[in-house]
């Protein structure tokens, strides 16, 4: 359905920032989905799949965590966040321990502006998006725990709980005789896991500045590689002007800690009800959990002392395997084993056939392992780009899924949101939150399940907002004991 | 029932032995060092014992999703196509890298080091499902395993009729992944690999430097995005285990890797659905704090080293100085307290022109410095500093070898080399993540598999491989 071409007037920043109608477009329907899957002969597999997997009947279904209660007490970085945001929409129960002025995240918005912020509809309180888009099904509470009643609160909670997901400075908790080496003492069935960016040991370990500041992202990030091995060289881009080492634009450590936290975690208490009957302390950081899945790099090290270099958005390891340049931005094209490399050549040779003739007939690239050379690749993105430069990215990618090659175009956020086959399922959906109104929100990746999918419930929670259910229904702390605590600065 | 009345050690508070004691009188990082006691993961269990998981799987992002579960103790059987193989196994850097020994699936030149730490501790076997014998094979490991992982294209397990409809009559406690690019929809059959899950999702999008400063969308080194989401693969996979636990049922879970990239641009989606403001890049800073980026140094921490890596790109540091006394302490060692003053509150310093000006400054400081003196002067001052690190110097640093997060070994197939995965996903005091063996050849466990659990005899089990069938 075409929409109509409004007239929008600009006289200030403030006309600019409006909601946007989600999506813009209508997703395409069930029936023309439906001739996609008939096209390939998988009608019957696409209605099993749309009927038992479908997104929207999240809410009909069980959910897989019940029953499992999480504390999770960190400040600053995204890794407990993101670990916990994981359990929450599998059915966790998680609760968010922040002290009385909060976590220092709900104050952060890009360049600092406030306009961004969102404001809690009865408080008028403002908060962040990056903490609200991770404060999906978490409860927030609040507890001074420097002050021996948070700390008693505190331990009353902790033996309640089946996890604590803690993410202070190495030996805070400790230091307060709340840590794990404490609290697996009154409850020995605990699952404690300490998340942080190098460790809460060692000779490099998490430190704080002179006057406090914590270490965040991305110094996980640049501890061990990802850096030095990211971005444009320096003989591709100028130095200064592209080519430098190169950071991820989000806090990729961080959140790669805190899926493996959830991982360990979740492993540690299938061990407890399986066998042990007991719990255990874990640690993840954000600079090995990185160094994890860095491919081979410090391996490659070990074999001949190799230093990998920098080499933009071409991968050294497969060819095609890039993202190039193309009339109105990028194209990603892939395809390294025979079969898909000689179908992305009869897509270009269409309408560029001396691509034919100078790769596919070159000698030296008939042999899969040997079109990763350097001068291969060179030879093949020059040539792929050469086709790539007149056409723009829809062009491209319709014709090379005829020949079912991976391809895609490289999209920005706006894309994303409105690419057909993103809302369709959805990948990003919205939500009308109580508190801060309609929101887009990156949908959970473990949602399409038959029996347990993920769910968002809701979206952030202003601060202590909380306090009177889940003290009361955990601790049988009232509401006038709470109003007392309060004003002594506990809660 | 115990005797109320009766006072038993084990119910007092406190430690009850003496190495309790000690244990909790110990500094922390001793007690930390002591639980962890890494280097004797093997005298521990593994989490998953006794769960058997079939990998049907390719290149990183599913063979990860099961590599986790090997780490953790689970029995993993790891099928290829005979001969064919997983496609990684050619995968190299430009061609220069290869593991032996040789083998009939890699006579020339052995095993591309691609493969790497994506599918450890598991049995190698090899089928042909397209032949008839294969799926009572198949099915009868379906009898007796966990779950199994795939990565075909959607439909192909189905029209080979070993998708989660057909397995579920045969194993209702059975859980199935499939992990791919997209997912039922529109483009249900698009392929999908790491590089399409970064620049498709979004990620690409605000990665690297603007165009503004000359930049384009930069790609994540490394198949981070494969990993990355074959890890949130298991998180599901551990979820619907815990949950059979109480039903008894099995699942299907059906994973996109393209989504899982979308899931981890942060305030980008709200931002955009609320204002209709797309995130842009923003380089080596950070667009919610200042300062917290990373600048380059005049000076090489390596002139005379031959390594054009060393040599020139031994230059960046990693400055963060974001809390107002972090910064004015900041301005006092780089003697521009007129930046201090010109910006005093946070909300000043993070807005974009200030992050030009700020970071500029702190670059012309750094201009006659190396980076290790960056980061020493500045640490000295107390404030937070680090130079950006290579392979090398990972690879030397005490740090990860104390903590046993990079390492050798001696792998039963390759001999000495070099472990930078499994034990850096994570610490556990318990039941520690452990790796016996990386990669095996192309159905070097056929006989173990066919002959030992499955009951073929040898001469089956040759016949087949005569047969090209396994």
């Amino acid at each position: 359905m075409p929409r109509e071409p409004q007239e929008i007037e600009i006289k200030s920043r403030a006309d600019t920032l409006k909601q946007r109608p989600w999506p813009a477009t209508p997703p395409p329907s069930r029936e023309e989905v439906a001739k996609v899957y008939a096209k390939r002969k998988a009608e019957d597999f696409g209605a099993w799949c749309e009927e038992n997997l479908w997104f929207q009947k999240a809410f009909e279904k069980p959910e897989a965590l019940q029953g499992v209660r999480v504390l999770e007490v960190g400040l600053w970085r995204l890794g407990h966040k993101f670990c916990t945001s994981l359990l929450a929409e599998l059915g966790a129960e998680v609760i968010k321990v922040e002290p009385p002025e909060g976590d220092p995240m709900r104050k952060l918005t890009p360049f600092g502006r406030e306009e961004y912020m969102l404001k809690d509809k009865k408080t008028g309180e403002p908060c962040g998006l990056e903490f609200i888009h991770e404060m999906r099904n978490k409860y927030s509470i609040t507890l001074n725990l420097d002050t021996p009643e948070g700390q008693k609160l505190y331990k009353g909670l902790a033996n309640r709980a089946d996890i604590i997901v803690e993410e202070y400075p190495p030996g805070y908790m400790d230091e307060r005789g709340i840590g794990y080496r404490q609290l697996s003492k009154i409850n020995p069935r605990l699952i404690y896991c300490w998340i942080g960016e190098l460790g809460q040991w060692g000779p490099e370990k998490d430190r704080l500045s002179k006057h406090g500041q914590w270490m965040l992202d991305p110094f996980g990030q640049v501890a061990c590689s990802f850096v030095h091995n990211t971005g444009y060289p320096d003989d591709f881009l100028p130095r200064g002007s592209g080519g430098d080492t190169t950071r991820s634009g989000v806090w990729l450590a961080d959140y790669v800690a805190g899926e493996q936290a959830a991982v360990n975690i979740l492993a540690a208490l299938y061990y407890r009800e399986e066998k042990s009957r007991r719990g255990q302390f874990i640690e993840v950081t954000a600079a090995e959990a990185l160094m994890d899945i860095l491919d081979f790099d410090i391996a490659w090290y070990g074999f001949n002392e190799s230093i990998k270099a920098r080499t933009g958005s071409w991968d050294p390891n497969l060819n095609q395997y890039a993202w190039n340049p193309c009339k109105d931005g990028y194209m990603m094209i892939g395809g390294q084993t025979d079969r898909l490399w000689y179908r992305i050549g009869m897509c270009i040779e269409r309408d560029l056939p001396q691509f034919g003739r100078l790769i596919h007939e070159d000698p030296f690239l008939k042999e899969v392992a040997a079109r990763n050379a350097l001068q291969a690749l060179t030879k093949t993105y020059t040539l792929t780009a050469m086709w790539l430069r007149d056409i723009n990215r829809v062009e491209a990618e319709e014709k090379l899924l005829q020949y079912e090659i991976a391809a895609g175009p490289l999209l920005y956020i706006d894309e994303v949101c409105e690419f057909p086959h993103f809302k369709y399922r959805p990948w990003v959906y919205t939500i009308e939150d109580e508190h801060y109104g309609l929101l887009l929100y990156s949908a959970p990746p473990q949602a399409f399940q038959m029996r347990t999918p993920a769910r968002v419930k809701w979206l952030g929670r202003p601060l202590g907002h909380d306090n009177g259910e889940i003290y009361q229904k955990y601790l049988g702390v009232g509401q006038r004991m709470q109003e007392v605590l309060k004003e002594k600065g506990v809660l | 029932m115990a005797d109320p009345r009766e006072v038993r050690l084990e119910d007092l508070p406190g430690p009850k032995s003496r190495e309790e004691l000690e244990d909790m009188k110990a500094p922390y990082e001793e007690y930390c060092r002591k639980i962890f006691d890494v280097g004797n993961e093997f005298i521990k269990p593994g989490a998953l014992e006794g769960i058997r998981w079939l990998s049907c799987t390719m290149y990183i992002f599913t063979p990860h999703a099961v590599a986790n579960l090997g780490e953790l103790g689970a029995e993993i059987i790891k099928i290829e196509f005979p001969r064919v193989a997983d496609p990684m196994r050619h995968t190299s850097p430009f061609n220069e890298c290869y593991y032996y020994p040789l083998h009939d699936t890699r006579p020339k030149s052995g095993t591309g080091i691609g493969v790497l730490n994506a599918n450890v501790n598991e049995y190698y076997i090899s089928l042909d499902y397209h032949r008839k014998e294969a799926q009572e094979v198949l099915h009868k490991l379906v009898k007796m395993s966990d779950g199994l992982t795939e990565c075909y294209r959607p439909g192909t397990f189905d029209r080979w009729k070993q998708s989660y409809r057909y397995l579920q009559e045969i194993n209702p406690r059975f859980i199935y992944v499939w992990g791919g690019g997209f997912g039922y929809g529109p483009k249900a059959f698009g392929g999908s690999y790491d590089i399409l899950g970064q620049s498709h999702a979004g990620l690409a999008s605000i990665t690297g430097f603007h165009e503004d400063f000359g930049g384009h969308p930069t790609k994540h080194s490394n198949w981070c995005i494969d990993w990355y989401s074959g890890t949130q693969i298991t998180v599901a996979i551990l979820a619907a285990l815990y949950w059979r636990r109480k039903t008894g049922l099995g699942t299907m879970i059906e994973f996109s890797q393209v989504q899982a990239a979308t899931r981890c641009i942060g305030y980008g989606v709200p931002l955009y659905g609320r204002f209709g403001v797309v995130r842009q890049r923003w380089g080596n800073w950070d667009t919610q704090l200042c300062v917290h980026g990373i600048i380059i140094c005049g000076k090489s921490d390596y002139p005379d080293e031959k390594n054009p890596q060393l040599r020139n790109e031994a230059r960046y540091v990693m400055v963060s100085a974001f809390n107002d006394p972090d910064f004015k302490e900041l301005c006092t060692v780089i003697k521009r307290m007129d930046l201090y003053e010109k910006y005093k509150t946070h909300k000043e310093r993070v807005r974009a022109e200030a992050q030009v000006e700020i970071y500029q400054e702190i670059e012309k400081w750094a201009a006659d410095k190396s980076r290790s003196e960056v980061a020493r002067i500045l640490t000295e001052a107390g404030v937070l500093a680090m130079p950006v690190k290579n392979d090398k110097e990972v690879y030397e640093s005490e740090h990860f070898r104390q903590r046993g997060t990079v390492r050798w070994m001696d792998d039963p197939m390759l001999g000495d080399v070099v472990v930078q995965s499994t034990y850096s996903a994570g610490l556990l005091s318990e039941t520690p993540r452990r790796k016996f063996w990386d990669f095996r050849p192309v159905g070097a466990d056929n006989v173990k598999i066919y002959h030992e659990l499955l009951g073929y005899p040898v001469s089956t089990v040759q016949e087949w491989y005569d047969k090209g069938i396994i």
